[in-house]
Protein backbone atom coordinates (compact mmCIF):
# COMPACT_ATOMS: atom_id res chain seq x y z
CA UNK A 1 0.00 0.00 0.00
CA UNK A 2 1.01 3.66 -0.78
CA UNK A 3 0.13 5.27 2.83
CA UNK A 4 2.74 2.16 4.25
CA UNK A 5 5.75 3.20 1.64
CA UNK A 6 5.64 6.56 2.58
CA UNK A 7 5.86 6.33 6.47
CA UNK A 8 8.41 3.72 6.16
CA UNK A 9 10.57 5.07 3.81
CA UNK A 10 9.65 8.47 6.05
CA UNK A 11 11.40 7.10 8.94
CA UNK A 12 14.09 4.82 7.55
CA UNK A 13 15.39 8.27 5.91
CA UNK A 14 16.30 9.88 9.13
CA UNK A 15 18.65 7.76 9.71
CA UNK A 16 20.33 6.53 6.95
CA UNK A 17 23.38 8.25 4.86
CA UNK A 18 25.36 10.52 7.33
CA UNK A 19 28.56 9.34 6.99
CA UNK A 20 27.88 9.18 2.74
CA UNK A 21 26.28 12.30 3.39
CA UNK A 22 29.67 14.08 4.62
CA UNK A 23 31.79 12.72 2.08
CA UNK A 24 29.32 14.01 -0.92
CA UNK A 25 29.77 17.37 0.81
CA UNK A 26 33.44 17.51 0.74
CA UNK A 27 33.37 16.23 -2.75
CA UNK A 28 31.07 18.84 -4.13
CA UNK A 29 32.19 21.86 -2.25
CA UNK A 30 32.71 24.40 -5.14
CA UNK A 31 29.08 25.25 -5.85
CA UNK A 32 28.04 25.17 -2.49
CA UNK A 33 27.80 28.80 -2.40
CA UNK A 34 24.94 28.74 -5.52
CA UNK A 35 23.19 26.40 -3.94
CA UNK A 36 22.77 28.26 -1.20
CA UNK A 37 21.82 31.11 -3.00
CA UNK A 38 19.13 29.18 -4.78
CA UNK A 39 17.57 27.96 -1.78
CA UNK A 40 17.65 31.03 0.07
CA UNK A 41 16.05 32.39 -3.72
CA UNK A 42 12.66 29.60 -3.34
CA UNK A 43 12.62 29.66 0.43
CA UNK A 44 11.66 33.83 -0.06
CA UNK A 45 9.16 32.61 -2.56
CA UNK A 46 7.44 30.42 -0.22
CA UNK A 47 7.97 32.34 2.93
CA UNK A 48 7.11 35.88 1.40
CA UNK A 49 3.09 35.66 1.38
CA UNK A 50 3.40 34.95 4.82
CA UNK A 51 5.21 38.06 5.76
CA UNK A 52 3.00 40.08 3.64
CA UNK A 53 0.09 38.98 4.74
CA UNK A 54 1.19 39.41 8.61
CA UNK A 55 2.67 42.88 7.59
CA UNK A 56 -0.54 43.42 5.81
CA UNK A 57 -3.24 42.53 8.99
CA UNK A 58 -1.25 45.34 10.95
CA UNK A 59 -1.62 48.06 8.41
CA UNK A 60 -3.98 50.86 9.06
CA UNK A 61 -6.27 51.07 6.09
CA UNK A 62 -4.76 54.76 4.40
CA UNK A 63 -1.11 52.56 4.37
CA UNK A 64 -2.36 49.68 2.38
CA UNK A 65 -3.88 51.88 -0.76
CA UNK A 66 -0.08 53.36 -0.62
CA UNK A 67 0.72 49.92 -2.52
CA UNK A 68 3.82 49.02 -0.77
CA UNK A 69 3.15 45.80 -0.13
CA UNK A 70 6.35 44.62 1.20
CA UNK A 71 6.72 47.68 3.44
CA UNK A 72 6.53 47.48 7.17
CA UNK A 73 3.61 49.00 8.72
CA UNK A 74 4.87 52.71 9.77
CA UNK A 75 2.14 52.74 12.75
CA UNK A 76 0.82 49.10 13.67
CA UNK A 77 -2.73 48.72 14.54
CA UNK A 78 -4.25 45.52 15.94
CA UNK A 79 -7.82 46.74 15.23
CA UNK A 80 -7.87 45.02 11.94
CA UNK A 81 -7.31 41.34 14.11
CA UNK A 82 -10.41 42.79 16.36
CA UNK A 83 -12.71 43.56 13.89
CA UNK A 84 -12.01 40.61 11.75
CA UNK A 85 -12.98 38.38 14.48
CA UNK A 86 -16.01 40.81 16.34
CA UNK A 87 -17.34 42.70 13.29
CA UNK A 88 -16.52 41.28 9.99
CA UNK A 89 -19.57 40.69 7.11
CA UNK A 90 -19.40 37.34 6.23
CA UNK A 91 -22.94 37.14 3.85
CA UNK A 92 -25.72 37.21 5.78
CA UNK A 93 -24.41 39.10 9.31
CA UNK A 94 -21.90 41.42 10.49
CA UNK A 95 -20.42 39.30 13.16
CA UNK A 96 -16.74 38.14 12.54
CA UNK A 97 -15.48 34.94 12.21
CA UNK A 98 -15.56 33.96 15.80
CA UNK A 99 -19.16 32.03 15.24
CA UNK A 100 -17.19 30.18 12.74
CA UNK A 101 -14.33 29.74 14.86
CA UNK A 102 -16.72 27.93 17.31
CA UNK A 103 -18.64 25.82 14.97
CA UNK A 104 -14.56 24.70 13.44
CA UNK A 105 -13.72 23.41 17.15
CA UNK A 106 -18.16 21.48 17.28
CA UNK A 107 -16.71 20.17 13.80
CA UNK A 108 -13.64 18.66 14.96
CA UNK A 109 -13.69 17.15 18.20
CA UNK A 110 -16.41 14.64 17.03
CA UNK A 111 -15.21 13.88 13.86
CA UNK A 112 -11.57 13.47 15.41
CA UNK A 113 -13.26 10.43 18.38
CA UNK A 114 -15.35 8.99 15.75
CA UNK A 115 -12.88 8.46 13.00
CA UNK A 116 -10.11 7.52 15.00
CA UNK A 117 -12.30 5.27 17.16
CA UNK A 118 -13.55 4.00 14.36
CA UNK A 119 -10.49 3.82 12.18
CA UNK A 120 -8.06 2.35 14.95
CA UNK A 121 -10.20 -1.02 15.75
CA UNK A 122 -11.21 -1.59 12.03
CA UNK A 123 -7.34 -1.41 11.79
CA UNK A 124 -6.37 -3.58 14.38
CA UNK A 125 -8.93 -6.13 13.87
CA UNK A 126 -7.70 -6.36 10.10
CA UNK A 127 -3.95 -6.83 11.20
CA UNK A 128 -3.97 -8.98 13.99
CA UNK A 129 -7.58 -11.09 13.43
CA UNK A 130 -7.86 -13.65 10.90
CA UNK A 131 -10.66 -12.30 8.81
CA UNK A 132 -11.41 -13.93 5.88
CA UNK A 133 -12.36 -11.50 3.51
CA UNK A 134 -9.45 -9.26 4.96
CA UNK A 135 -7.81 -8.86 1.52
CA UNK A 136 -10.43 -7.68 -0.24
CA UNK A 137 -11.86 -5.29 2.16
CA UNK A 138 -8.38 -3.53 2.25
CA UNK A 139 -8.42 -3.52 -1.44
CA UNK A 140 -11.79 -2.13 -0.96
CA UNK A 141 -10.56 0.68 1.17
CA UNK A 142 -7.76 1.58 -0.90
CA UNK A 143 -10.16 2.84 -4.06
CA UNK A 144 -12.75 4.64 -1.45
CA UNK A 145 -9.50 6.40 -0.21
CA UNK A 146 -8.95 7.74 -3.50
CA UNK A 147 -12.31 8.19 -5.11
CA UNK A 148 -13.66 12.03 -5.41
CA UNK A 149 -15.89 13.58 -2.98
CA UNK A 150 -18.52 14.72 -6.01
CA UNK A 151 -18.86 11.15 -6.80
CA UNK A 152 -20.55 10.40 -3.21
CA UNK A 153 -21.92 13.63 -2.29
CA UNK A 154 -25.01 13.85 -3.39
CA UNK A 155 -26.22 10.48 -1.65
CA UNK A 156 -24.69 11.45 0.84
CA UNK A 157 -26.65 14.63 1.26
CA UNK A 158 -29.74 12.74 0.79
CA UNK A 159 -28.76 10.56 4.15
CA UNK A 160 -27.71 12.82 6.15
CA UNK A 161 -30.60 14.80 5.41
CA UNK A 162 -33.31 11.72 6.24
CA UNK A 163 -31.19 11.46 9.29
CA UNK A 164 -32.28 15.30 10.58
CA UNK A 165 -28.21 15.75 10.55
CA UNK A 166 -28.09 18.30 8.01
CA UNK A 167 -26.95 21.85 8.85
CA UNK A 168 -25.74 20.62 12.16
CA UNK A 169 -21.64 19.91 12.93
CA UNK A 170 -22.77 16.57 13.95
CA UNK A 171 -23.58 15.94 10.49
CA UNK A 172 -20.47 17.42 8.97
CA UNK A 173 -18.31 15.44 11.67
CA UNK A 174 -20.30 12.49 10.47
CA UNK A 175 -18.99 12.99 6.61
CA UNK A 176 -15.70 13.66 7.92
CA UNK A 177 -15.60 10.12 9.48
CA UNK A 178 -16.80 8.54 6.76
CA UNK A 179 -14.49 10.54 4.47
CA UNK A 180 -11.49 9.87 6.30
CA UNK A 181 -12.22 5.76 7.46
CA UNK A 182 -10.59 4.23 4.08
CA UNK A 183 -6.88 5.96 4.85
CA UNK A 184 -6.84 6.28 8.35
CA UNK A 185 -8.18 2.05 8.44
CA UNK A 186 -5.29 1.72 5.71
CA UNK A 187 -2.27 3.79 8.16
CA UNK A 188 -3.20 1.83 10.89
CA UNK A 189 -3.52 -1.26 9.99
CA UNK A 190 0.04 -0.77 8.09
CA UNK A 191 1.51 0.42 12.03
CA UNK A 192 -0.30 -2.89 13.49
CA UNK A 193 0.30 -5.67 11.02
CA UNK A 194 3.90 -5.30 12.57
CA UNK A 195 3.22 -6.35 15.86
CA UNK A 196 3.95 -9.89 16.39
CA UNK A 197 1.22 -12.20 15.94
CA UNK A 198 3.03 -14.46 18.80
CA UNK A 199 1.68 -11.66 21.12
CA UNK A 200 -1.36 -12.02 20.23
CA UNK A 201 -1.90 -15.58 20.50
CA UNK A 202 -0.18 -15.32 24.01
CA UNK A 203 -2.68 -13.20 24.98
CA UNK A 204 -5.67 -15.00 24.03
CA UNK A 205 -3.97 -17.90 25.76
CA UNK A 206 -4.24 -15.92 28.80
CA UNK A 207 -7.64 -15.70 27.68
CA UNK A 208 -7.69 -12.08 26.52
CA UNK A 209 -10.70 -11.18 24.33
CA UNK A 210 -10.61 -8.67 21.48
CA UNK A 211 -11.17 -5.72 23.02
CA UNK A 212 -9.29 -6.82 26.34
CA UNK A 213 -6.18 -7.06 24.26
CA UNK A 214 -6.73 -4.07 22.02
CA UNK A 215 -7.30 -1.75 25.12
CA UNK A 216 -4.37 -3.60 27.28
CA UNK A 217 -1.83 -3.97 24.86
CA UNK A 218 -2.41 -2.47 21.53
CA UNK A 219 -3.69 1.13 22.47
CA UNK A 220 -0.62 1.94 24.94
CA UNK A 221 1.72 0.61 21.87
CA UNK A 222 -0.06 3.10 19.88
CA UNK A 223 0.95 6.80 20.59
CA UNK A 224 3.45 7.48 17.90
CA UNK A 225 1.02 6.07 15.33
CA UNK A 226 -1.89 8.62 17.47
CA UNK A 227 -0.11 11.72 16.91
CA UNK A 228 0.56 11.38 13.43
CA UNK A 229 -2.97 10.29 13.09
CA UNK A 230 -4.26 13.06 15.04
CA UNK A 231 -1.99 15.72 12.97
CA UNK A 232 -3.39 14.72 9.66
CA UNK A 233 -7.14 14.15 10.65
CA UNK A 234 -6.42 17.97 12.60
CA UNK A 235 -5.11 19.08 9.34
CA UNK A 236 -7.67 18.11 7.16
CA UNK A 237 -11.27 19.49 9.35
CA UNK A 238 -9.92 22.18 9.68
CA UNK A 239 -8.34 23.57 6.36
CA UNK A 240 -11.49 21.39 5.28
CA UNK A 241 -13.90 23.95 2.90
CA UNK A 242 -16.03 21.36 0.61
CA UNK A 243 -17.53 19.33 2.68
CA UNK A 244 -18.24 21.88 5.03
CA UNK A 245 -19.74 23.96 2.29
CA UNK A 246 -22.35 21.29 1.14
CA UNK A 247 -23.49 19.76 4.75
CA UNK A 248 -23.18 22.83 6.59
CA UNK A 249 -25.93 24.77 5.13
CA UNK A 250 -26.29 27.99 6.83
CA UNK A 251 -26.29 27.60 10.41
CA UNK A 252 -23.16 25.57 10.59
CA UNK A 253 -20.66 26.91 8.51
CA UNK A 254 -16.84 26.18 9.73
CA UNK A 255 -14.28 28.85 9.49
CA UNK A 256 -13.40 28.23 5.91
CA UNK A 257 -16.90 28.59 3.97
CA UNK A 258 -17.01 32.01 6.85
CA UNK A 259 -13.85 33.43 5.14
CA UNK A 260 -14.06 32.55 1.62
CA UNK A 261 -18.34 34.34 1.92
CA UNK A 262 -16.85 37.13 3.25
CA UNK A 263 -13.70 37.76 1.33
CA UNK A 264 -14.93 35.84 -1.90
CA UNK A 265 -18.54 36.18 -2.45
CA UNK A 266 -19.34 39.15 -0.48
CA UNK A 267 -20.10 42.40 -2.55
CA UNK A 268 -19.44 44.75 0.23
CA UNK A 269 -16.89 47.36 0.57
CA UNK A 270 -13.43 45.45 0.72
CA UNK A 271 -11.57 45.26 3.50
CA UNK A 272 -8.12 44.43 2.64
CA UNK A 273 -6.43 44.85 5.81
CA UNK A 274 -9.34 42.92 8.59
CA UNK A 275 -9.49 40.16 5.64
CA UNK A 276 -5.74 38.71 6.00
CA UNK A 277 -6.31 39.19 9.43
CA UNK A 278 -9.44 36.62 9.13
CA UNK A 279 -7.08 34.81 6.98
CA UNK A 280 -4.44 34.23 9.52
CA UNK A 281 -6.80 32.90 12.42
CA UNK A 282 -8.30 30.68 10.19
CA UNK A 283 -4.54 29.29 9.41
CA UNK A 284 -3.41 29.60 12.89
CA UNK A 285 -4.15 26.65 14.19
CA UNK A 286 -2.87 23.88 12.08
CA UNK A 287 0.13 26.46 12.04
CA UNK A 288 0.68 26.14 15.60
CA UNK A 289 -0.04 22.29 15.00
CA UNK A 290 2.96 22.19 12.65
CA UNK A 291 5.99 24.30 14.51
CA UNK A 292 4.83 22.48 17.61
CA UNK A 293 5.00 18.83 15.87
CA UNK A 294 6.73 19.22 12.62
CA UNK A 295 8.56 16.33 12.64
CA UNK A 296 5.15 14.06 12.90
CA UNK A 297 4.10 16.65 11.34
CA UNK A 298 5.89 15.48 7.80
CA UNK A 299 4.75 11.52 8.94
CA UNK A 300 1.24 12.37 8.77
CA UNK A 301 0.94 14.33 6.01
CA UNK A 302 2.98 11.95 3.53
CA UNK A 303 1.18 9.23 4.98
CA UNK A 304 -2.25 10.61 4.36
CA UNK A 305 -0.37 11.79 0.83
CA UNK A 306 -3.79 10.17 -0.81
CA UNK A 307 -5.69 13.40 0.44
CA UNK A 308 -4.04 15.52 -1.76
CA UNK B 1 -16.91 -13.44 17.01
CA UNK B 2 -15.75 -10.13 18.39
CA UNK B 3 -13.10 -9.09 15.38
CA UNK B 4 -16.26 -9.38 12.86
CA UNK B 5 -18.38 -7.70 15.32
CA UNK B 6 -16.11 -4.83 15.53
CA UNK B 7 -15.56 -4.70 11.40
CA UNK B 8 -19.64 -3.86 11.17
CA UNK B 9 -19.08 -0.26 11.13
CA UNK B 10 -16.61 0.09 9.08
CA UNK B 11 -18.29 -2.47 6.80
CA UNK B 12 -21.68 -0.49 7.06
CA UNK B 13 -19.81 2.57 6.35
CA UNK B 14 -18.11 1.24 2.99
CA UNK B 15 -21.35 -0.43 1.68
CA UNK B 16 -23.48 2.73 2.37
CA UNK B 17 -21.44 5.60 2.11
CA UNK B 18 -19.40 4.61 -0.97
CA UNK B 19 -20.18 1.40 -2.90
CA UNK B 20 -24.26 1.94 -2.58
CA UNK B 21 -22.99 5.72 -2.97
CA UNK B 22 -20.95 5.56 -6.02
CA UNK B 23 -23.71 3.12 -7.85
CA UNK B 24 -26.64 6.09 -6.95
CA UNK B 25 -24.49 8.45 -8.72
CA UNK B 26 -23.83 6.39 -11.11
CA UNK B 27 -27.83 5.62 -11.80
CA UNK B 28 -28.48 9.36 -11.37
CA UNK B 29 -26.19 10.37 -14.23
CA UNK B 30 -28.60 7.89 -16.51
CA UNK B 31 -31.75 9.85 -15.35
CA UNK B 32 -33.33 13.26 -16.08
CA UNK B 33 -33.29 13.97 -12.42
CA UNK B 34 -33.07 18.17 -11.51
CA UNK B 35 -33.82 19.36 -7.88
CA UNK B 36 -35.11 16.05 -6.47
CA UNK B 37 -33.93 12.20 -7.63
CA UNK B 38 -36.09 10.98 -10.14
CA UNK B 39 -35.72 7.51 -10.37
CA UNK B 40 -36.40 6.76 -14.04
CA UNK B 41 -33.94 6.36 -16.95
CA UNK B 42 -33.82 9.59 -19.69
CA UNK B 43 -36.38 8.99 -22.00
CA UNK B 44 -34.61 11.10 -24.41
CA UNK B 45 -31.80 8.04 -24.26
CA UNK B 46 -29.94 7.16 -20.78
CA UNK B 47 -26.51 8.50 -22.30
CA UNK B 48 -28.43 12.34 -23.22
CA UNK B 49 -26.81 13.66 -19.59
CA UNK B 50 -23.30 12.81 -21.36
CA UNK B 51 -24.58 14.23 -24.61
CA UNK B 52 -25.40 17.51 -22.86
CA UNK B 53 -22.18 17.31 -20.51
CA UNK B 54 -19.77 17.15 -23.72
CA UNK B 55 -22.10 19.53 -25.66
CA UNK B 56 -21.25 22.02 -22.51
CA UNK B 57 -18.87 24.76 -23.61
CA UNK B 58 -18.11 25.42 -19.71
CA UNK B 59 -17.30 21.35 -19.99
CA UNK B 60 -14.90 21.88 -22.29
CA UNK B 61 -13.31 24.33 -20.49
CA UNK B 62 -13.02 22.80 -17.11
CA UNK B 63 -11.21 19.55 -19.01
CA UNK B 64 -8.48 21.62 -20.51
CA UNK B 65 -8.30 23.47 -17.69
CA UNK B 66 -7.46 20.10 -15.27
CA UNK B 67 -4.75 19.25 -18.43
CA UNK B 68 -3.28 22.61 -18.01
CA UNK B 69 -3.43 22.71 -14.27
CA UNK B 70 -1.59 19.14 -14.09
CA UNK B 71 1.50 20.17 -16.70
CA UNK B 72 1.86 23.61 -14.63
CA UNK B 73 1.70 21.99 -11.49
CA UNK B 74 4.22 19.38 -12.45
CA UNK B 75 6.72 22.23 -11.99
CA UNK B 76 6.16 21.71 -8.15
CA UNK B 77 7.82 17.90 -8.90
CA UNK B 78 10.50 19.15 -10.72
CA UNK B 79 11.49 21.86 -8.01
CA UNK B 80 10.48 19.22 -5.31
CA UNK B 81 13.60 16.95 -6.40
CA UNK B 82 15.83 19.86 -7.37
CA UNK B 83 14.57 21.55 -3.42
CA UNK B 84 14.98 17.93 -1.84
CA UNK B 85 18.73 17.36 -3.75
CA UNK B 86 19.99 21.03 -2.37
CA UNK B 87 18.71 20.28 0.59
CA UNK B 88 19.53 16.98 1.74
CA UNK B 89 23.43 18.18 0.37
CA UNK B 90 23.32 21.44 2.54
CA UNK B 91 24.68 20.76 5.67
CA UNK B 92 23.78 24.53 6.54
CA UNK B 93 20.37 24.92 7.59
CA UNK B 94 18.79 21.78 6.48
CA UNK B 95 16.09 22.11 8.98
CA UNK B 96 15.70 25.62 8.78
CA UNK B 97 14.72 25.25 5.05
CA UNK B 98 12.40 22.33 5.80
CA UNK B 99 10.71 23.92 7.47
CA UNK B 100 10.25 27.15 5.39
CA UNK B 101 9.42 24.57 2.51
CA UNK B 102 6.85 22.55 4.21
CA UNK B 103 4.51 25.46 6.17
CA UNK B 104 2.05 26.11 3.57
CA UNK B 105 1.17 22.36 3.38
CA UNK B 106 -0.65 23.25 6.86
CA UNK B 107 -2.32 26.31 5.23
CA UNK B 108 -5.50 25.62 3.56
CA UNK B 109 -6.46 25.76 0.52
CA UNK B 110 -8.53 28.25 0.67
CA UNK B 111 -6.18 30.42 2.87
CA UNK B 112 -4.12 30.08 0.80
CA UNK B 113 -6.27 31.38 -2.45
CA UNK B 114 -6.81 34.44 -0.69
CA UNK B 115 -3.15 35.38 0.33
CA UNK B 116 -2.25 34.76 -3.82
CA UNK B 117 -5.37 37.01 -4.86
CA UNK B 118 -3.90 39.95 -2.40
CA UNK B 119 -0.82 39.46 -4.01
CA UNK B 120 -2.43 39.70 -7.74
CA UNK B 121 -4.25 43.09 -7.03
CA UNK B 122 -3.35 45.13 -9.55
CA UNK B 123 -3.38 48.30 -7.54
CA UNK B 124 -1.86 47.21 -4.30
CA UNK B 125 -0.22 43.90 -4.80
CA UNK B 126 3.03 42.91 -6.83
CA UNK B 127 2.29 44.71 -10.07
CA UNK B 128 2.18 48.11 -8.23
CA UNK B 129 5.22 47.11 -6.33
CA UNK B 130 7.17 46.47 -9.75
CA UNK B 131 5.36 49.59 -11.44
CA UNK B 132 6.81 51.94 -8.34
CA UNK B 133 9.82 50.46 -8.68
CA UNK B 134 10.50 51.54 -12.36
CA UNK B 135 9.23 48.86 -14.20
CA UNK B 136 5.92 50.26 -15.29
CA UNK B 137 5.51 47.21 -18.07
CA UNK B 138 5.00 44.81 -15.67
CA UNK B 139 2.07 42.82 -15.74
CA UNK B 140 0.96 40.77 -12.61
CA UNK B 141 -2.39 41.33 -12.85
CA UNK B 142 -3.00 37.64 -14.21
CA UNK B 143 -6.42 36.82 -12.37
CA UNK B 144 -8.45 39.15 -14.40
CA UNK B 145 -7.66 38.36 -18.13
CA UNK B 146 -9.31 34.94 -18.73
CA UNK B 147 -6.24 33.75 -20.48
CA UNK B 148 -3.76 34.25 -18.16
CA UNK B 149 -5.94 33.44 -14.53
CA UNK B 150 -5.28 29.67 -15.03
CA UNK B 151 -1.42 30.62 -14.44
CA UNK B 152 -2.18 32.27 -10.99
CA UNK B 153 -4.25 29.17 -10.33
CA UNK B 154 -1.36 27.26 -11.03
CA UNK B 155 1.13 29.64 -9.38
CA UNK B 156 -0.30 29.29 -5.85
CA UNK B 157 -0.65 25.27 -6.29
CA UNK B 158 2.73 25.08 -6.88
CA UNK B 159 2.99 27.29 -3.78
CA UNK B 160 1.04 25.13 -1.50
CA UNK B 161 2.20 21.73 -2.95
CA UNK B 162 6.10 22.57 -3.22
CA UNK B 163 7.04 21.24 0.31
CA UNK B 164 5.28 18.35 0.37
CA UNK B 165 6.92 16.45 -3.38
CA UNK B 166 10.17 17.87 -1.78
CA UNK B 167 9.69 16.13 1.42
CA UNK B 168 8.97 12.45 -0.74
CA UNK B 169 11.62 13.26 -2.61
CA UNK B 170 13.67 13.52 0.28
CA UNK B 171 12.55 10.37 1.63
CA UNK B 172 12.97 8.71 -2.07
CA UNK B 173 16.72 10.20 -1.70
CA UNK B 174 16.90 8.90 1.56
CA UNK B 175 16.68 5.66 0.67
CA UNK B 176 19.02 5.53 -1.69
CA UNK B 177 22.08 3.12 -0.85
CA UNK B 178 24.86 5.07 0.43
CA UNK B 179 27.62 3.13 -1.52
CA UNK B 180 26.84 4.99 -4.74
CA UNK B 181 27.54 8.17 -3.31
CA UNK B 182 31.17 6.73 -2.67
CA UNK B 183 31.13 4.97 -5.64
CA UNK B 184 30.66 7.82 -7.81
CA UNK B 185 33.07 9.86 -6.38
CA UNK B 186 35.68 7.27 -6.42
CA UNK B 187 35.18 6.97 -10.30
CA UNK B 188 35.18 10.48 -10.40
CA UNK B 189 31.62 10.92 -11.96
CA UNK B 190 30.69 14.33 -12.27
CA UNK B 191 27.49 15.59 -10.10
CA UNK B 192 25.46 16.01 -13.36
CA UNK B 193 25.89 12.59 -14.71
CA UNK B 194 25.79 11.67 -10.88
CA UNK B 195 22.22 12.68 -10.79
CA UNK B 196 20.56 12.39 -14.48
CA UNK B 197 22.46 9.16 -15.37
CA UNK B 198 21.87 6.93 -11.64
CA UNK B 199 19.64 8.91 -8.86
CA UNK B 200 17.04 9.94 -11.19
CA UNK B 201 16.52 6.37 -12.91
CA UNK B 202 16.92 4.82 -9.33
CA UNK B 203 13.80 7.07 -8.25
CA UNK B 204 11.75 6.70 -10.99
CA UNK B 205 9.04 4.81 -8.42
CA UNK B 206 9.25 7.93 -6.06
CA UNK B 207 8.51 10.14 -9.22
CA UNK B 208 5.79 8.44 -10.25
CA UNK B 209 4.02 8.63 -7.11
CA UNK B 210 4.09 11.99 -7.09
CA UNK B 211 2.72 12.26 -10.42
CA UNK B 212 0.08 9.91 -9.60
CA UNK B 213 -0.87 11.92 -6.57
CA UNK B 214 -0.32 15.33 -8.34
CA UNK B 215 -2.88 14.22 -10.68
CA UNK B 216 -5.47 13.02 -8.08
CA UNK B 217 -5.25 16.51 -6.00
CA UNK B 218 -5.29 18.25 -9.42
CA UNK B 219 -8.65 16.43 -10.35
CA UNK B 220 -10.02 16.96 -6.91
CA UNK B 221 -8.85 21.10 -7.41
CA UNK B 222 -11.60 23.03 -6.37
CA UNK B 223 -10.74 25.34 -3.04
CA UNK B 224 -7.83 26.84 -4.56
CA UNK B 225 -10.65 27.97 -7.67
CA UNK B 226 -12.95 29.36 -5.43
CA UNK B 227 -10.68 31.33 -3.67
CA UNK B 228 -9.09 32.70 -5.92
CA UNK B 229 -11.12 33.57 -8.77
CA UNK B 230 -14.43 31.92 -7.82
CA UNK B 231 -14.20 30.02 -11.81
CA UNK B 232 -14.00 33.72 -13.30
CA UNK B 233 -13.25 35.57 -15.33
CA UNK B 234 -16.47 34.00 -17.26
CA UNK B 235 -16.21 30.04 -16.65
CA UNK B 236 -12.29 30.67 -17.46
CA UNK B 237 -11.19 28.96 -14.62
CA UNK B 238 -13.70 25.92 -14.12
CA UNK B 239 -12.62 22.73 -13.32
CA UNK B 240 -13.95 19.67 -13.68
CA UNK B 241 -14.77 19.37 -9.53
CA UNK B 242 -15.85 22.76 -9.87
CA UNK B 243 -18.50 22.18 -12.31
CA UNK B 244 -19.59 19.51 -10.75
CA UNK B 245 -20.80 21.39 -7.60
CA UNK B 246 -21.72 24.00 -9.84
CA UNK B 247 -24.18 21.76 -11.68
CA UNK B 248 -25.71 20.52 -7.71
CA UNK B 249 -25.48 23.80 -6.15
CA UNK B 250 -26.31 26.92 -8.82
CA UNK B 251 -27.97 24.66 -11.53
CA UNK B 252 -29.95 22.33 -9.14
CA UNK B 253 -29.72 19.88 -11.64
CA UNK B 254 -28.53 16.20 -10.32
CA UNK B 255 -28.59 14.03 -13.21
CA UNK B 256 -26.45 16.63 -14.83
CA UNK B 257 -24.16 17.22 -11.86
CA UNK B 258 -23.68 13.16 -11.43
CA UNK B 259 -22.69 13.12 -15.00
CA UNK B 260 -19.51 15.48 -14.26
CA UNK B 261 -19.03 13.33 -11.31
CA UNK B 262 -18.63 10.18 -13.12
CA UNK B 263 -16.39 11.55 -15.44
CA UNK B 264 -14.18 12.51 -12.62
CA UNK B 265 -14.18 8.95 -11.17
CA UNK B 266 -13.26 7.63 -14.32
CA UNK B 267 -10.38 9.94 -14.78
CA UNK B 268 -9.18 9.22 -10.90
CA UNK B 269 -9.85 5.24 -12.14
CA UNK B 270 -7.41 5.78 -14.84
CA UNK B 271 -4.77 7.48 -12.52
CA UNK B 272 -4.93 4.83 -10.35
CA UNK B 273 -4.74 2.11 -12.58
CA UNK B 274 -1.21 2.15 -12.82
CA UNK B 275 -0.63 3.15 -9.15
CA UNK B 276 -2.36 -0.38 -8.36
CA UNK B 277 -0.42 -1.97 -11.12
CA UNK B 278 3.20 -0.65 -9.41
CA UNK B 279 1.94 -1.44 -5.63
CA UNK B 280 1.38 -4.99 -6.80
CA UNK B 281 4.97 -5.43 -9.15
CA UNK B 282 6.74 -3.98 -6.19
CA UNK B 283 5.34 -6.08 -3.47
CA UNK B 284 6.27 -9.13 -5.49
CA UNK B 285 9.50 -7.72 -6.07
CA UNK B 286 9.90 -7.28 -2.26
CA UNK B 287 8.53 -10.65 -1.49
CA UNK B 288 10.69 -12.01 -3.86
CA UNK B 289 14.05 -10.21 -2.37
CA UNK B 290 13.30 -11.52 1.19
CA UNK B 291 13.11 -15.06 0.23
Amino acid sequence: MRSELATNSVAAGSTAGNSAARARKRRFKGSSVAVFAFLCMCAAFVAIPLYVVIVTSFKPIEEITLGHIFALPVSWTITPWFKAWNTMCTGLSCDGIKSGFLTSIEILLPSLVLSIALSSVTGYALALWNVRWAGTFLFVLFICAFVPFQIIMIPLILVIANLGLFGTVWGIAIVHAILTMPLLTLIFRNFYKDIPRELINAAIMDSGGFWLIFRKIILPMSANIMVVVLILMITTVWNDYLVGLTFGGISAQPMTVILANAVVTSRGEVIHNVNMAAAIITAIPPLVVYFALGRFFVQGITAGAIKG
Amino acid sequence: MAPQLALTPALAITLVGFVWAIGWTIYMSFTRSRRFPDYGIDPAGWLSQYQRLFGDDAWETSLRNLVVLAIGSALAIAFGFILAAMVEREKFGEGTFRTIFLYPLAVSLIVTGLVWRWMFNPSLGIEAFLHQLGWTSARFNWLATPETAMYGIILASIWHGLGFYMALMLAGLKSINTEIWSAARIDGVGIWRLYTGVIIPMMKFTFLTCAILLSLGVVKAYDIVVAMTNGGPGTSTWTPAYFAINAYSTRSNIGFASAAAVIMLLITLAIFLPLVLITAWQNRRREAAGT
